[in-house]
């Protein structure tokens, strides 16, 4: 068997080098608000697919609707009744009744938990997973720092034993010691699965920030959670806008590392579409027409987005407004910009800080100076727009 | 911006309405009508256009959208969306709807807090709707099973999240059930209180914190679904 233990998200085994080693410990990192219990759940089914002996610790659920949970997303783990074992955490709490084999008789206490986790590692093979569906609720009941020894003394177990500890855990505001411990300290890998957030989270994302057997670490990838399905890696669409002869086709074909245009005569008339695989991060990039009596064309492929470019011709500051309309339209959602100023090269061509202040843009978005027919500044861009996106992750 | 109203006439014309972005607790004794004076809030806000979210701990989500049916009262369905935090403890199998979503139990603050994310970003991202009122009925049972500490986190992340997008929060709280620190606590997470009291067999009802001053004590009576509120109480 493969020394490494996939994970079974997409991406994120390529991330990881294969999956993770033995004796090693994870945790996904979970913004409030996001997804991230699906990661352990689809690790577990994976696990368990693939031939491993997993454990289980329920925490917030009963144990009988694991199997309904799970069948959400079209993992039916009753199959795999002989290679996994459930820790009910839960049933006690609410002095519900149990048919499992271990149950915390207190789930208030951490170390109820530690002694029926010893319990069970003396019936389980070497190697076997461990997977706590939510360690946030274990931290909420059983105090901070208890259980802060008590995930370092069973990681410790696992290390002896060569299992694999992998724990959702939802980074609600805890004291800023105990994140801190968290994100650097007593885990060997954090995943951080995050939200894109303006007034709401309209996007997801995860990423590798710890990884103590890589050398590498990597930007983000965006998801979305299927039902059937489970966590499927996402392409954002970033939308590339502006006025006439702004230079978009020129940029969006600058940029991708496959593009079409539906253009007559030189002028996009329909829409450029092109693709983007930079540092990792992939995304679809749409161009629209520049005329306004396109503009519904823009409204609805906007609809989508998550991220635009407004193009100007840096030579042609009479577009300027028509230039802000077309902002409006496609960031009424609020969704992050970078604006890029072409054609730099050009001896007629305003500077950044004019069009900063003719297009009366803030401070905080980036005019970033671009020649798009020589691919100079394009790729910084979208660098900026994809931190803009993240949050900078 | 003075962006919602309860829809409560005399209540509302007292307060001049509320600001989008605030977090109000509706506290009161039990049995005294604060779940029919909620879903009359949400009523009201749904026939104006806006978007409800739910978070019901005590009765099954299918229960809430029966209540207004029951009522007679039409409510424009795809604009709700409710978080079931009971069909799933009772051991019932059951599927999600488009209105309703089910989180695993009231322990699952973190299902509870994705669920009313993807309801926000449905409503705001997809319906654009821009005003949203989010209730928790009730904030009681959640502190059966966690403790305050615990739950304070969750509502600082929460009504965070109602004061970036310009929504208005309502959180029930059952009187009597919790400290008198334990409501400090949650206090500090509030714009205002919706204050409910019973005196002999009456029910009186006013808002704190919006405005200069409290409003005055409303004795009210409920008939079916609809509150209605008499002039203002004289010995008050």
């Amino acid at each position: 068997m493969n020394s490494m233990l996939e994970t079974g998200i997409p991406k994120l085994d390529e991330y990881l080098s294969g999956g993770i080693p033995k004796g090693k410990s994870l945790i996904y990192l979970n913004y409030p608000g996001v997804e991230g219990d699906v990661f352990g759940m689809q690790t577990l089914y994976h696990c368990l697919t693939t031939g491993n002996n997993c454990i289980y610790i329920t925490s917030s659920s009963h144990p009988k609707m694991l199997i309904d949970q799970f069948s959400e997303f079209g993992w039916p783990i009753e199959n795999y009744k002989e290679k996994l074992t459930v820790i009910d955490a839960f049933s006690s709490l609410v002095g519900d009744l149990s048919s499992e084999k271990f149950i915390v008789p207190d789930p208030e206490d951490v170390n109820s938990i530690t002694e029926v986790i010893d319990q069970v590692i003396k019936e389980v093979p070497e190697g076997s997973v461990f997977i706590f569906s939510s360690l946030s609720t274990i931290m909420d009941l059983c105090g901070e720092d208890n259980t802060i020894n008590a995930v370092q003394s069973w990681n410790k177990t696992a290390k002896r034993n060569r299992m694999i500890n992998i724990y959702n855990f939802t980074a609600w505001p805890y004291t800023e010691s105990t994140l801190v411990q968290i994100k650097n300290d007593i885990f060997d890998c954090v995943i951080n699965v995050g939200g894109i957030t303006q007034q709401v989270i309209y996007g997801q994302y995860f990423c590798v920030s710890k990884a103590d057997w890589l050398k590498f670490q990597t930007r983000s990838m965006l998801f979305r959670v299927l039902r059937p399905g489970g966590i499927k890696i996402y392409l954002p669409k970033i939308l590339v806008t502006g006025p006439f002869n702004a230079g978009k086709s020129t940029f969006v074909h600058s940029l991708s590392t496959r593009a079409v245009s539906v253009d007559r005569k030189g002028t996009t008339i329909a829409l450029d579409h092109g693709h983007i695989d930079y540092k990792g991060f992939s995304a679809d990039i749409f161009g629209t027409p520049g005329q306004d009596r396109f503009d519904p064309i823009i409204k609805m492929i906007s609809g989508e987005a998550m991220g635009v470019f407004l193009v100007v011709d840096s030579t042609n500051p009479e577009n300027f407004s028509r230039a802000q309309q077309m902002l409006e339209i496609t960031t009424g959602y609020g969704l992050p910009y970078v604006i890029i100023a072409n054609k730099q090269d050009m001896p007629d061509a305003i500077s950044i800080d004019d069009i900063r202040n003719q297009l009366n843009i803030p401070e905080e978005i980036p005019v970033v100076s671009t020649v798009a027919t020589e691919k100079k500044g394009v790729f910084e861009a979208f660098e900026l727009l994809v931190d803009k996106i993240t949050g900078g992750i | 911006m003075e962006g919602y109203s309860l829809g409560i006439d005399k209540l509302d014309e007292n307060i001049k309405g509320i600001r989008g972005g605030s977090n109000i607790m509706m506290i009161g004794p039990p049995m005294s009508g604060k779940e029919t004076i909620i879903n009359d809030i949400i009523y009201k806000g749904l026939n104006s256009g806006e978007s409800a979210v739910i978070v019901t701990t005590k009765e099954p989500g299918e229960n809430v959208i029966d209540w207004f049916n029951y009522n007679n009262l039409e409510i424009p369905l795809e604009n709700l969306g409710i978080v079931d935090c009971v069909t799933k403890t009772l051991g019932v199998p059951s599927s999600e709807t488009s209105n309703i979503k089910r989180a695993s139990s009231p322990v699952d603050l973190t299902g509870i807090g994705v669920k009313i994310s993807q309801f926000f970003e449905y409503f705001w991202m997809k319906k654009n709707i821009r005003k949203t009122r989010l209730c928790i009925v009730s904030l009681s049972t959640i502190l059966m099973y966690s403790n305050i500490q615990t739950v304070f986190r969750f509502l600082h992340v929460f009504t965070g999240r109602v004061k970036a997008q310009g929504a208005i929060g309502i959180y029930v709280v059952e009187e009597g059930m919790h400290d008198t620190q334990a409501i400090a606590t949650l206090k500090q997470l509030f714009d205002g209180v919706l204050e409910i009291k019973q005196k002999e067999d009456n029910h009186y009802i006013r808002v704190v914190g919006f405005g200069k001053k409290s409003s005055p004590w409303y004795e009210y009576s409920l008939d079916g679904a609809q509150i209605e509120l008499k002039d203002v109480a004289n010995d008050e």
